[in-house]
């Protein structure tokens, strides 16, 4: 476990209930600063072999992308976040995303999704056999602050579905 | 993002990761990471610069194939608006 959660709880449910009435005013400058994830001194590696051009790609983003006519959007009032995650097909197109995510701003990205979704230029990539594959399904987190049952549940069944889709690499585009 | 990408690298996948926040990269400490001088929401720079988000992706295929300590973060020339170096 990269991260102390049983250090984590006690600060994370303290920042909560300081940083309400900020959360609330939209000022989250101050908040973000003293928001209590640590990450640890030891970072996990897992040697990449071989060639892209061999590989099966993953996108994940964690725009707050979701499908406009078939998937809920995520919350976007809660101080906690939205731990969940959508699946986003290889095959979408622009104008079935929807974005739900309070804390950037949309407007680059509703010009042009591959700017925090590149699935455009990983497709044409796939064509020329640049990369192997890339795979069916893709992926969009949105905003989370409460890691807890992120860390435990959520973020365990993502990687079981990149996974059983035979991901090799994944390529992370934050927002 | 750089949650998921630890688990995800400690789960067997190599990953890589865009970023533009020297701070938040050195707080979350991912294991690869391309640096861009780019605002939040858009990693690859101005909308519908298909040249510059190939570019980007190409640079971090390369750098998939190059990086062999945890924790390398390469920052990239690019800039808004401006013409991508040769």
């Amino acid at each position: 476990m990269p991260i102390d959660l049983d250090a984590f709880k006690p600060a994370y449910e303290k920042w909560v209930e300081e940083s309400l009435p900020e959360f609330r005013a939209g000022n989250m400058k101050e908040i973000v600063k003293k928001y209590p994830l640590i990450a640890p001194d030891d970072i996990p590696w897992t040697v990449y072999n071989g060639q892209p051009s061999n590989q099966t790609f993953a996108l994940v983003t964690s725009g707050g992308l979701y499908l406009k006519d078939s998937q809920p959007p995520f919350d976007t009032e809660s101080i906690h976040g939205d731990t969940s995650f959508r699946e986003i097909p290889k095959t979408v197109r622009q104008q079935d995303i929807g974005i739900a995510h309070a804390h950037y701003d949309h407007s680059l990205a509703e010009q042009d999704i591959n700017v925090v979704f590149p699935i455009q230029r990983f497709i044409e990539l796939e064509n020329e056999g640049i990369i192997g594959k890339l795979t069916d399904t893709h992926y969009s987190f949105s905003y989370v602050n409460d890691v807890v049952s992120f860390v435990t549940e959520t973020v365990p069944e993502f990687i079981s579905r990149i996974k059983a889709a035979g991901a090799d690499v994944l390529f992370l585009v934050p927002v | 993002m750089g949650l998921i990408q630890r688990l995800v690298e400690e789960a067997g996948i190599p990953t890589i990761s865009m970023g533009n926040a020297p701070d938040r990269m050195a707080h979350i400490k991912p294991p690869r990471a391309m640096l861009v001088k780019f605002a939040r929401g858009s990693m690859f720079g101005e909308p519908g610069n298909v040249k510059r988000q190939r570019r980007i992706i190409l640079d971090a295929l390369e750098a998939l194939q190059t990086m062999s300590e945890p924790g390398t973060i390469q920052e990239l020339p690019y800039k808004w608006k401006q013409p991508d170096p040769e």
